[in-house]
């Protein structure tokens, strides 16, 4: 008998270790949401997509439309490190590259969240990323959730 | 010829007046390098390019790497684009035409592929068309065995681009033709200005961390070196008495005419950590102004956080055959001379560099990178052909070349 509530107990504070865990997790790193129009007809993106997409290989989104990725100055490290793993430097020589060779030129680069939400409802193939916290689904449509570490 | 990129610019202008009311896009942004760089010898001059003016020697000097790079895009609609490039660098000639790198209509005619014409970068091999952006790559400056030599940078003409995508791999065809107009300094008084009608292909492919790709191009140079004067000197039946049949060797004084292929295989690797990267190249023109030449080289670096560090080998050598040039029949200062003018402009265009170099490239801010190199170059007796080598003293040399940097892009 009190061994089973030894054991109750013990699953209960390890119950609530794991909360605080995940707690502690999450205030670590916080989601990226990739959006994109209410009416674009997506339900979602894979991370290969939205990769291919932001990084110019895909022109067009999954239902055919014209891509129009944006970028965000404020998130736009933490976003790329989440997709490609790779430091914003060698995001830039990439595109630079690119660019100054005339082949392509990268997503178009806006200030903040309100911004690209703009864009993303003006747009049916625009696609763009904010902070989860700033999603308004009345809006715009969440099509990928990406991890991203605070600090990179 | 030359007029065109004046034709295309107007193009463009008008082009954006045209679409003013349709929704479109357009950015300036750009490049560009500040180096401090020297030499440890006032012998021999290093060029980064055979189109560059001021060689750098034991003085130091900051000609030689820095350079300012503006780019205006046009996204004119959805299909057509508009790009202009223009590069304040040290180049012979007339400074604001031959540093317009780009004037280009892109029309993007599937999701694949593109028509792209105008003033086009010549792509002739891994690093042809961005080789002045610093920062899009580890060096302080292009490999100089390789790219040194390559004055062609631009030409005005078209190229086809189709590109095929597997699973995770892509595959990139290019066909390009038009005509170049490039100056580039002489051993004559004047520049030479070298024209010529070209046309060329490459095939890139991409997968996971590597990147492949073969070329070639041929090209036929049209106008000749300025070397009137010599040639009526050789000509003359006086000379002709002291110097016996010199003038047979009038053929070998001139470029018109010639064929030039290039072919060149190069892969680079980059998997965030390890990047290495070499590429080999012949160059078949058979002249003795031209020489053919193999060059090649192998850089291994490790990034090691926002550090890179990089080792680089070149060499670069060139077949040639000499040319018999006939000896003074009596001693005379004007006609000895003469042989040795006329010996030295066909018998001493060889190339024989070797070189090794180690650098750091420091990515402090994401927008800018500093770099530092040493570089140790090993020059043959009759190969000092991509330097300054006023003396021609013929004699094996080695040099140290240091140099400082700081490349941005905006």
């Amino acid at each position: 008998m009190s061994g089973l509530l030894v054991s109750t107990l013990f699953f209960s504070m390890m119950k609530q270790i794991g909360i605080l865990l995940l707690l502690f997790s999450y205030s670590l790193s916080a989601d990226i949401a990739v959006i994109g129009h209410l009416e674009s007809g997506l339900s979602a993106m894979t991370q290969k997509e939205v990769k291919e997409i932001f990084m110019g290989r895909l022109k067009s989104l999954p239902n055919g439309s014209f891509a129009l990725p944006v970028d965000q100055y404020e998130l736009r490290a933490r976003f790329y490190f989440a997709l490609t793993e790779r430091p914003i430097e060698q995001i830039n020589a990439y595109w630079a590259r690119i660019m100054f060779s005339g082949k392509a030129s990268p997503p178009m680069k806006l200030p903040h969240s309100e911004a690209i939400i703009k864009v993303v409802t003006e747009n049916k193939g625009a696609i763009g990323y904010v902070d989860q916290k700033n999603v308004d689904e009345s809006r715009v449509k969440v099509l990928l959730l990406l991890k991203a570490a605070d600090e990179i | 010829m030359k007029n065109t990129y004046i034709f295309l610019l107007l193009l463009v202008i008008n082009a954006t007046a045209v679409s003013a009311e349709n929704e479109m896009r357009w950015s300036v942004t750009g490049f560009g390098t500040f180096g401090l760089a020297g030499t440890d010898t006032d012998e021999v001059g290093f060029f980064r390019s055979t189109t560059q003016a001021q060689d750098l020697t034991d003085s130091w000097g900051i000609t030689t790497d820095s350079l300012l790079g503006l780019q205006l895009d046009v996204d004119i609609n959805s299909e057509l684009h508009a790009t202009v490039q223009w590069v304040a660098r040290d180049h012979v000639g007339d400074f604001f035409e031959q540093n317009l790198d780009w004037a280009f209509l892109r029309w993007n005619i599937s999701e694949t592929s593109n028509i792209r014409a105008g003033r086009l970068g010549a792509d002739l091999f891994l690093l042809s068309d961005y080789r002045n952006v610093g920062y899009a790559y580890p060096w302080m400056r292009p490999p100089h065995e390789f790219y040194s030599s390559l004055a062609l940078s631009h030409f005005d003409g078209f190229d086809l681009n189709h590109k095929i995508y597997f699973d995770n791999d892509a595959l990139s065809i290019k066909v390009f033709a038009g005509y170049s107009f490039n100056q580039i300094p002489s051993a004559f008084p004047e520049s030479v200005d070298l024209e010529s009608p070209l046309v060329g292909g490459s095939i890139k492919f991409e997968s996971g961390s590597w990147t492949t790709r073969t070329g070639y191009a041929y090209l036929r140079l049209v106008t000749d070196v300025p070397n009137e004067r010599l040639v009526n000197a050789l000509n003359d039946p006086l000379v002709n008495q002291g110097l016996p049949n010199i003038n047979q060797v009038i053929p070998h004084l001139s470029l018109k005419d010639t064929d030039v292929h290039y072919y060149s295989l190069g892969s680079a690797y980059d998997d965030g950590t390890w990047i290495a990267q070499a590429e080999l190249s012949y160059i078949d023109a058979e002249r003795n102004f031209f020489p053919d030449s193999v060059n090649a080289y192998l850089s291994v670096g490790k990034r090691i956080s926002s550090v890179t560090l990089y080792s680089l080998l070149g060499i670069s050598r060139s077949f040639q055959k000499d040319v018999y040039i006939p000896t003074p029949i009596y001693p005379s200062p004007q006609l000895q001379q003469l042989h040795y003018s006329v010996n030295r402009a066909i018998n001493k265009n060889g190339i024989d560099e070797k070189s090794a170099s180690l650098g750091l490239r420091w990515d402090f801010h994401p927008n800018f990178a500093l770099k530092t190199q040493w570089s140790h170059y090993w020059i043959g007796a009759n190969g000092s052909q991509f330097w300054q080598d006023p003396t021609a003293k013929e004699q094996s040399r080695q040099v140290n070349v240091w140099s400082f940097g700081i490349d941005f892009i905006f």
